[in-house]
């Protein structure tokens, strides 16, 4: 019998008070109300939603997941990330389709192959599979890969990392949302946070358009919009905002068994479950808030792919769609609190990283929030990196990640 | 979507041909007496201007000029030479445009 729809969550009152308000309802913000519930018995929260939970970047990424990133302070992180999805498949009890089928990055240069060398070492360091790839291994993984000399940029060989794969976004949305309201946090959509209240140095409340709260504890978790939701106590953060486009082509049986990139052709892509090729592309270069999506992408992505992948010619995309995407300049996030404003967290900048480590952030800010001391894999993240000329050396380029690379 | 940037010496061209330089940050600081924080803020800190900003661009497939563009990062349109980013859509605005973008959902 059908039922029709229905929510995985319920409605509560709107509070004039909270212990902890989290303004922003995507993965790093639900992740944190969940734990906060979970783990510190912290259930007086509320999740400020604009729009609808995951109308950012949660409800928009490519779903990549991974853990071989380039400085240790970053796979520390991304690592437990990566281990934390069956543990949540099993808590939630909600199928997340973690799907680990690994992800080859491929090399086009003598100078890629050296950055992956070193980047294969660090995540070999810190105990991460990660291993180089000459190009006849990279073809059986992904025998239509063209490794001949004829593409643009030949393929020399790749970077790969078997314990990545991908996971459904909405599911991760959902079931965090489920798992945190079914423990008493509430979840307040079409609500907007349009101020944040600061006495002494301290928060003390937030207005939005459905009225005040009252509360000591903000943590500002909305994504792209961080640097604006930051600006509302002054602070000013080292972003930009750049819009970041995605595409999926008709089904196809199953032919491509990994997530594959390549820096190069700025090209990515993976098969789903369903058979189609989901695809992302580079950024636009240039900043701005819109939606938009460009004919000038889809055409990057159809000779990229057609150049890596000669076999996909005459494959049709079926759908094109964009979200923003918040980049530093070390493509770090920025994760902090307390400072300067006692009370107030910070978790953005995650650019087009911060799906995959949604949860795992969400668990240890729930404990930053509750102990208000900085857990230790988050130190490095903190904002004053900036000032103390500390920038976190993700992308081997000079530091300075903006529109322009 | 595209867009249309205007350089002064060639005119209204295709975005493409031109590279983004970054929002206009005003004078560099003054070295005498600099502090890593007063550096930091002009380097790396931005605005993030949901609305109209000053910004640089710079004409590479073209004559090469540098110049400035106040351009609308809501709607991506440039604004008319001498609209002042305050004077526009939001007069009460310190020039930092809207608090927070409208929802351009264009989906
Ligand atoms: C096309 C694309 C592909 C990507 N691919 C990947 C990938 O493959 N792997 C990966 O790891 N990452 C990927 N990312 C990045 C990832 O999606 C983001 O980093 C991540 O979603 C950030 O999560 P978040 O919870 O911080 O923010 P979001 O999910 O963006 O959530 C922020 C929420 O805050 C809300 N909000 C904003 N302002 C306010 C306010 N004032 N009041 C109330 N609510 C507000 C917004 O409506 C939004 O729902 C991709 C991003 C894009 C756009
Ligand atoms: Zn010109």
């Amino acid at each position: 019998m059908f039922f029709g729809p229905r929510r995985f969550w319920g409605d509560n009152p709107f509070k004039s008070s909270y212990e902890a308000v989290i303004i922003g309802g995507g993965v790093h913000g639900l992740a944190t109300a969940y734990y906060l519930a979970r783990d510190h018995g912290l259930t007086d929260v509320a999740v400020i939603e604009r729009r609808y939970i995951g109308y950012g970047g949660a409800g928009r990424n490519t779903a990549i997941v991974r853990a071989n990133q380039r400085t240790p302070e970053n796979v520390r992180l991304y690592s437990e990330g990566l281990k934390l999805w069956p543990e949540l498949i099993d808590e939630l009890d909600f199928n997340l389709m973690f799907f680990d089928c690994g992800n080859l990055n491929l090399a086009h240069s003598e100078a890629g192959m050296g950055a992956f060398r070193l980047q294969v070492a660090t995540a070999q360091f810190m105990g991460v599979r990660s291993e180089l790839l000459d190009a006849k291994q990279c073809q059986e993984l992904v025998p239509l890969l063209d490794i001949s000399d004829r593409p643009k940029y030949p393929i020399l060989g790749g970077m790969y990392h078997p314990p990545g794969g991908t996971v459904r976004h909405d599911a991760v949305v959902w079931g965090l949302a489920r798992g945190a309201w079914a423990r008493g946090v509430h979840i307040h959509q079409q609500t907007e946070v349009t101020g944040i209240d600061t006495a002494d140095g301290r928060v003390t409340g937030v207005r939005t358009t459905r009225g005040n709260i009252r509360t000591p504890k903000v943590l500002i978790a909305t994504g792209a919009y961080g640097a604006q939701t930051a600006r509302l106590v002054g602070i000013r953060l080292p972003i930009q905002v750049l819009t970041i486009q995605a595409m999926v082509s008709q089904p196809l049986k199953p032919f491509l068994h990994h997530v594959v990139s390549s820096g190069t052709y700025h090209c990515y892509c993976h098969q789903s479950l369903k058979g189609e090729l989901v695809t992302g592309a580079h950024m636009d270069p240039w900043p701005n808030y819109t939606t938009q999506v460009t004919a000038e992408y889809l055409k990057h992505q159809a000779e990229a792919l057609t150049d890596l992948m000669p076999a996909l010619k005459s494959l049709k995309f079926m759908r094109i769609w964009s979200g923003l995407a918040d980049m530093t300049p070390d493509m770090a996030p920025i994760i902090d609190g307390n400072d300067p404003v006692e009370g107030l967290y910070l978790d953005c900048g995650w650019g087009y990283f911060g799906f995959k480590s949604g949860p795992i952030t969400g668990r240890y800010l729930a404990r930053f929030m509750v102990e208000e001391c900085c857990p230790d894999i988050l130190q490095p993240f903190s904002l004053k990196r900036y000032r103390e000329n500390r920038l976190m050396g993700e992308i081997s380029t000079p530091p300075n990640y903006g529109p322009w690379n | 979507m595209s867009f249309t940037i205007t350089c002064p010496i060639c005119g209204k061209r295709n975005l493409y041909e031109f590279r983004f330089g970054g929002e206009d940050r005003g004078p560099r600081p003054e070295e005498t007496d600099l502090t890593p924080e007063t550096w930091a803020q002009w380097a790396m800190m931005n605005d993030n201007v949901s609305g109209i900003q000053k910004e640089w661009w710079y004409h590479r497939d073209g004559c090469g000029a540098w110049f400035t563009v106040l351009r609308d990062t809501c709607t991506n349109r440039e604004m008319e030479n001498g609209t002042r980013p305050h004077d526009a859509e939001n007069p009460a605005s310190n020039g930092q445009g809207r608090p927070y973008p409208p929802f351009v959902d264009r989906l």
